[in-house]
């Protein structure tokens, strides 16, 4: 699995995109461990060309598409695309709530904390449930936007 | 809007927050989670990370864990 090199290829493609799911979980400090890669995208014309673009040399296979949802295996590793994310809405309102993260080799978009915490809830499933707690005690009662685990400049 | 920035903590902040993990208020969301069987100290490991570390370090597991299947699905074939 080379994730980074999927990151990569998407941010030197000029791809619009939030890092979101296990991936935004373990920037934040979690140790779960994350199988595919989450992002959510913006699906303006241009973008999808540049997504397209970014994952065609790594042979995506479509894996599943369910709702708003491309699952996709790649040689570099699985990677679902997410126009929408559970309580939380589309790109443009998943952007508002990300901050800047210098990572996988590259300065790239996630979840801050409390979004995160928020669309696993409103996800529900059991798997991200489990992790819950262990996110939430990385988030300082009473002042979701500086958690235990962030310094925000 | 500038938009905010996930950086690495300071040696202070990660001192304070140490602290806290290692000795939860009660009532706390720290608290909840040690009840619920959290090892928060695996937590101070890796706020003691940059970001960039613990993305490295997660893929560094990755990796190993799929050569591990690897093996393991070899050997039964």
């Amino acid at each position: 699995m080379s994730l980074d090199t999927a990151v990569q290829a998407l941010v030197d493609a000029g791809a619009e995109f939030v890092i979101i799911g296990g991936w935004s979980a373990i920037l934040h400090g979690s140790r779960f461990m994350a199988d595919d890669l989450d992002i959510c995208f913006s699906r303006k014309r241009e973008n999808l060309r540049c997504l397209a673009q970014a994952l065609a040399p790594y042979h995506p296979r479509l894996r599943d598409v369910p709702g708003a949802i491309f699952t996709l295996d790649t040689d570099l590793g699985g990677i679902d695309l997410l126009a929408e994310v559970s309580g939380l809405g589309t790109f443009a309102d998943v952007k508002a709530v990300s901050i800047a993260v210098e990572a996988f080799g590259r300065q790239v978009l996630t979840l801050d904390l409390k979004s995160l915490i928020k669309a696993k809830r409103a996800a529900g499933r059991e798997q991200d449930l489990r992790a819950l707690p262990s996110w939430k005690a990385s988030s300082r009662p009473g002042n979701h936007e500086t958690p235990l685990g962030l310094k925000i400049a | 809007m500038a938009v905010k920035e996930l950086r690495a903590l300071t040696p202070e902040e990660l001192g304070r927050a140490a602290e806290r993990l290692r000795n939860p208020a009660a009532g706390s969301r720290m608290a909840a989670a040690k009840k619920y069987g959290i090892d928060l100290t695996l937590l101070i490991t890796q706020l003691r990370l940059t970001p960039a570390e613990r993305v490295a370090r997660m893929l560094e597991v990755s990796q190993v864990a799929e050569r591990v299947r690897g093996a393991a699905r070899r050997r039964r074939q």
